[in-house]
C-alpha cells in the first residue's frame, strides 16, 4: 500500500465514523500530510521504517519522539518489540513510549513473560498498557465524584454501604471474534481488565495526588486486598454461563455454540457473576457483586452503591411498600450520568412512600459530546501521562485474582450454565445474590 | 391493523431502528428541550417516577391510553411504553417489532417532560415480545403493566411481562368472560404474593358503593343488622339488547361483602333471568343469604356498571332494607333505609364517576398489593 492509498483509506473511515462529522477537509488535508505507511513484514521492512522515521525527524524537526502503538493480535507483540530494539527504532534524542492493547498476557505467567520482553526495550514508565474503559469520561468521573466532593466519601464505607453491584452487560454475541473469544471467555475478556478496573476505582482509598504514581499505587493496594476465590469457594462465589438461542430486542439470535468458529461442545463462558470481598478496613464484610455477559437484554455498564436501610422505621408497612434502599448509581454507558434513589412521599393523603430517582444526565447538563475514550488515552500517552494506564504490578494482581478461578473452572466437570439469549444470565446467578437476601438491580 | 399501514408519526414519533437508536433519539430530544428551556431560564427536569407498559391490541385503545398518560404526566411523569400488538398469526405476516418515540411536554407544565415509546408488534411475537421491552425500561423504577382487554393467560409473553412487573393493572370491565378470567388472575396474584400487586380498575369504580354500604352500618342503631343479613341484590347495566353482559363489577361487590362478613359458599353460582345470577351463601352462623345479581338496561351507563344495591336484614324481630340507587342524572346516588317497610332515612349525595384517567392515576400512586381486593377476589373464586 502506498502512502496515498493509506491516506485515502483513513479518509473514508474517518469521514464515516468520526465523532465530529462532517469531516473538515482542510483540517484533514493538513493532518493527512503527516500520515505514512510502512509495511514491516520482515527485517527490510523495519529498516525502511527506521529510515522513514529518521527522514521525518529531519524534515519536521520532531526530535525523534516516538509513540509505538501495538494494536496487533497479542502473539505478534514479542516479535515487534524485539524488532523495535534490534533495529534501533527508538530515537537517539527524544522520548519513546509503547502502547499495548489488552489483554496483556493470558495468565499471570504469560503477563510476566510479556513484561520482561517489553522491558528489554522500554522502561516501565515508557509502557502504556491501555484499557479503554479508563479513558471514558464517566469512569474518570468516578474519581472526581468521590474525591472532589465532601459529601460522598464520608459514607463510602462499611458503616453506610450495604453492598455494591457492578454490571457490564452487552447485547452483542461473539460475532467475528470467535477465534479469540473461544480462548479468552468473559473472564479474560471483561473481568480481568474492565470489571476489575471499575471495582478498583470504586473501592480504592483516596490517593494523595492525581498523578500516575499515587493513583496507581492505590489501585494496586486494593487489588491486593481482593480476596482470592479458589477451591470450595468457587462454587458459592462464582457462576459462569453460556448463552443459548433466544431473542435480542425481538430479533432471534443463535446460541453461542451455534456461532461460526465456536466448537459445538464449547465450554467457554460468555457470562460471569462473582461475589467479591475487599479485605481491608474500609470494606470488611461488604460484598461486591459483579456480573458481565454477552447477549444480555440490554447494553449497560453501571456501578450501584446500595446503602443500608434506615435504622428505625417510623412508617407503617403499607406506607413503606414502595420503598427501596437508597442507591447511588454511576451509569458508565449508555445514558452516562449519576442517579440517587431515595424514598419520597407520594402526593396523596396519608403516608405512602415511593422510591424516586434524582438524575444527573451528562448529555443534558454539559451539552457537549464527551471525547471518545481512545482520543483521551492517545493524547495522554503523547503527553506522557500514565495515570489512566495500567501498571505492570496492577496487571499482575489482576491475573493473580483471575487465574485461580479459571483454573478451578477448567478442572471442574461441570460446564457453564446455559441461559437464554436476552435474559439476565443463568438462574444460578440469581441464586448467588438471593442467598444473601439481596437481588440484582433492574439495570 | 392491516399489514403495511403506517402509524401516525405525528402522534407516535419517528420510527427508530433499535433500542440504542431510540435512546439516542430520546437523549437528543432531551438535550434540545433542555437547551431551549435554558434560553428561557427554566431548566427542564427529566422526570420519571415509574415505567408504565400499556398493552393494547387496537390502535384506538393504544391512543386512548397514550392520552391518559399525557393527562397523568404531571402527577406521574413516566417512561410510557405503549405496546400495540397485532396478535394475528395469519400466514404471510412477518414477525416484526417496530419502535417509535417522542418526548411530549405535559399539558400545563413547561418544566416536566415524559417519554412516550410505541412498540408495535406484528405477527406472532409471543416468544420475543419481552426481549424488546426489557431494554426499554428505566432502571430502578417500578414497572406498572396496564393490560387493556382480557389478558391472554397461559401465553409466554404475558408470563414474561408479569415477571417484570411490580403492579398489574387490568380492567375486568373489558373481560369477555370475567367469571373465567378473574379466578385465574386471582391465582396469579396468589402465586405471586408479594412479588407484584394486582389491581382492577373495575374495583376502583366500586369505591363509592363500598363507602356508602359501609356507612350504613356505622350508625350504631343499624349495626346490629350487619350480622342478620338475609338478602343481597346488586344491579348492573347492560346494553339495550341485553347482549353485552359484564357482571364483574357487581360480582366484586358481592365478593367484597362476603369476605368482610365471613360468608361461605353454599351453592354454585346459578344463572338466572337474562344473564343474571341467583345463589345462596352461608353466614358464619349458618343462615342462608340469597344473592341476586341482576342485569338491566340503564340509559347513559357503561355496560357492567353497578346501578343499585339492596341489602335485606333482620335483627330483634325487625326487618331492615338498605338501598342505594343511582339517580337518573348518573351523578348522584340516593341511599335509603327502611325499617319494617317504613322509610326512616334518606340522603342523596354525589356519585363520582371517575374517568379512566383518574382511575389509573389513583392506581399508579399505590405500589403494594391491595389486600381488600385480593380478599374479595379470593372469596369470589370460592363462590364461583
Amino acid at each position: 500500500m502506498s502512502h496515498e492509498e493509506y491516506r485515502e483509506e483513513l479518509h473514508t473511515a474517518v469521514a464515516q465514523y468520526s465523532r465530529t462529522r462532517p469531516l473538515n477537509e482542510e483540517v484533514w488535508r493538513s493532518f493527512a500530510e503527516h500520515l505514512h505507511f510502512v509495511a514491516t513484514a520482515d527485517d527490510a521492512g523495519y529498516e525502511e521504517l527506521r529510515r522513514t522515521l529518521d527522514q521525518l525527524d529531519f524534515a519536521l524537526g520532531t526530535n525523534a519522539n516516538r509513540l509505538f502503538y501495538l494494536a496487533t493480535p497479542p502473539p505478534a507483540y514479542k516479535a515487534i518489540v524485539e524488532a523495535i530494539g534490534e533495529h534501533h527504532l527508538r530515537g537517539e534524542t527524544g522520548w519513546a513510549r509503547i502502547v499495548v492493547e489488552k489483554p496483556f498476557g493470558h495468565d499471570r505467567g504469560s503477563a510476566v513473560e510479556l513484561n520482561e520482553i517489553v522491558h528489554t526495550v522500554f522502561r516501565e514508565d515508557e509502557v502504556f498498557r491501555i484499557d479503554h474503559y479508563l479513558g471514558k469520561e464517566t469512569v474518570q468521573n468516578i474519581l472526581v465524584m468521590r474525591f472532589s466532593n465532601g459529601i460522598f466519601e464520608p459514607i463510602w464505607n462499611r458503616q453506610y454501604v450495604d453492598h455494591v453491584q457492578i454490571t457490564v452487560a452487552e447485547t452483542i454475541g461473539v460475532g467475528e471474534r470467535a477465534g479469540y473469544y473461544e480462548q479468552a471467555g468473559a473472564m479474560r475478556d471483561i473481568v480481568q481488565n474492565h470489571l476489575l478496573q471499575l471495582l478498583a476505582l470504586v473501592s480504592m482509598e483516596p490517593p494523595a495526588a492525581f498523578d500516575d504514581k499515587a493513583v496507581r499505587d492505590e489501585k494496586v493496594k486494593v487489588m491486593r486486598a481482593l480476596r482470592r476465590i479458589a477451591g470450595d469457594d468457587l462454587a458459592t462465589n462464582a457462576v459462569r454461563g453460556q448463552y443459548a438461542r433466544g431473542f435480542i430486542e425481538g430479533v432471534p439470535v443463535p446460541g453461542y455454540r451455534e456461532e461460526q468458529g465456536v466448537a459445538r461442545d464449547s465450554g467457554t463462558e460468555t457470562f460471569v457473576a462473582l461475589k467479591l470481598w475487599v479485605d481491608n478496613w474500609r470494606w470488611e464484610g461488604i460484598p461486591f457483586y459483579v456480573r458481565t455477559g454477552k447477549r444480555l437484554p440490554k447494553q449497560s455498564t453501571e456501578i450501584a452503591i446500595q446503602f443500608r436501610v434506615a435504622p428505625h422505621q417510623l412508617f407503617s408497612r403499607e406506607a413503606l411498600a414502595g420503598l427501596e434502599p437508597n442507591a447511588l448509581v454511576l451509569r458508565i454507558q449508555p445514558d452516562e450520568g449519576i442517579s440517587l434513589r431515595f424514598g419520597a412521599k407520594v402526593p396523596v393523603q396519608g403516608i405512602r412512600i415511593r422510591a424516586v430517582n434524582m438524575d444527573f444526565d451528562y448529555g443534558a447538563s454539559f451539552m457537549v459530546d464527551a471525547p471518545d475514550a481512545y482520543e483521551t488515552l492517545i493524547l495522554d500517552a503523547l503527553r506522557g501521562d500514565a495515570t489512566l494506564f495500567t501498571r505492570h504490578d496492577e496487571v499482575d494482581q489482576q491475573w493473580a485474582f483471575v487465574d485461580p478461578i479459571i483454573t478451578g473452572w477448567a478442572e471442574s466437570t461441570e460446564g457453564p450454565a446455559s441461559y437464554e439469549a436476552g435474559t439476565w444470565g443463568p438462574t444460578e446467578a440469581d441464586a448467588l445474590i438471593e442467598r444473601d437476601g439481596r437481588k440484582w438491580r433492574k439495570a | 391493523m392491516a399489514e403495511g399501514v403506517a402509524v401516525d408519526t405525528s402522534f407516535w414519533g419517528t420510527r427508530q431502528s433499535g433500542v440504542a437508536a431510540l435512546e439516542r433519539e430520546l437523549s437528543r430530544l432531551r438535550r434540545a428541550q433542555s437547551a431551549h428551556a435554558r434560553e428561557l431560564g427554566r431548566p427542564i427536569a427529566r422526570a420519571s417516577v415509574l415505567n408504565l407498559i400499556v398493552y393494547a391490541e387496537r390502535e384506538a385503545h393504544a391512543r386512548r391510553a397514550a392520552r391518559s398518560i399525557a393527562d397523568l404526566a404531571l402527577r406521574h411523569p413516566s417512561r410510557a411504553i405503549v405496546v400495540l400488538a397485532d396478535r394475528g398469526t395469519r400466514e404471510g405476516i412477518e414477525q416484526r417489532i417496530e419502535m417509535h418515540c417522542r418526548l411530549p411536554i405535559a399539558d400545563g407544565a413547561r418544566l416536566v417532560c415524559y417519554e412516550q415509546i410505541l412498540v408495535r408488534a406484528r405477527g406472532d411475537v409471543d416468544d420475543r415480545l419481552a426481549s424488546a421491552l426489557i431494554p426499554l425500561l428505566v432502571p430502578d423504577l417500578p414497572v406498572f403493566l396496564w393490560w387493556t382487554g382480557t389478558p391472554p393467560l397461559g401465553t409466554r409473553s404475558f408470563a414474561d411481562l408479569l415477571r417484570l412487573t411490580d403492579r398489574l393493572v387490568v380492567d375486568s370491565a373489558d373481560f369477555a368472560r370475567p367469571e373465567m378470567t378473574l379466578p385465574v388472575i386471582a391465582r396469579i396474584s396468589d402465586d405471586a404474593r408479594g412479588r407484584f400487586g394486582l389491581t382492577d380498575l373495575n374495583w376502583t369504580r366500586l369505591t363509592p358503593w363500598r363507602e356508602i354500604a359501609t356507612a350504613f352500618f356505622d350508625v350504631p342503631a343499624w349495626r346490629r343488622f350487619l350480622d342478620g343479613i338475609t338478602g343481597l341484590s346488586v344491579g348492573f347495566a347492560v346494553d339495550m339488547d341485553g347482549r353485552d353482559i359484564h357482571p364483574s363489577q357487581a360480582l366484586l361487590f358481592v365478593g367484597w361483602l362476603a369476605s368482610c362478613l365471613g360468608w361461605r359458599p353454599l351453592e354454585a353460582l346459578a344463572p338466572s333471568e337474562a344473564g343474571g345470577l341467583l345463589f345462596a351463601i352461608a353466614r358464619p352462623d349458618g343462615a342462608r343469604v340469597m344473592v341476586r345479581v341482576r342485569p338491566r338496561f340503564e340509559r347513559g351507563l357503561a355496560e357492567g356498571d353497578v346501578f343499585g344495591i339492596r341489602i335485606k336484614a333482620t335483627a330483634g324481630g325487625q326487618l331492615a332494607e338498605f338501598v342505594v340507587k343511582r339517580q337518573p342524572d348518573e351523578r348522584h346516588q340516593t341511599a335509603t333505609v327502611l325499617l319494617d317497610g317504613q322509610r326512616r332515612w334518606e340522603r342523596t349525595m354525589p356519585l363520582p364517576s371517575p374517568a379512566i384517567v383518574e382511575l389509573i392515576g389513583e392506581e399508579l400512586s399505590i405500589l403494594g398489593s391491595d389486600r381488600t381486593y385480593e380478599k374479595a377476589l379470593d372469596t369470589l373464586v370460592e363462590l364461583a
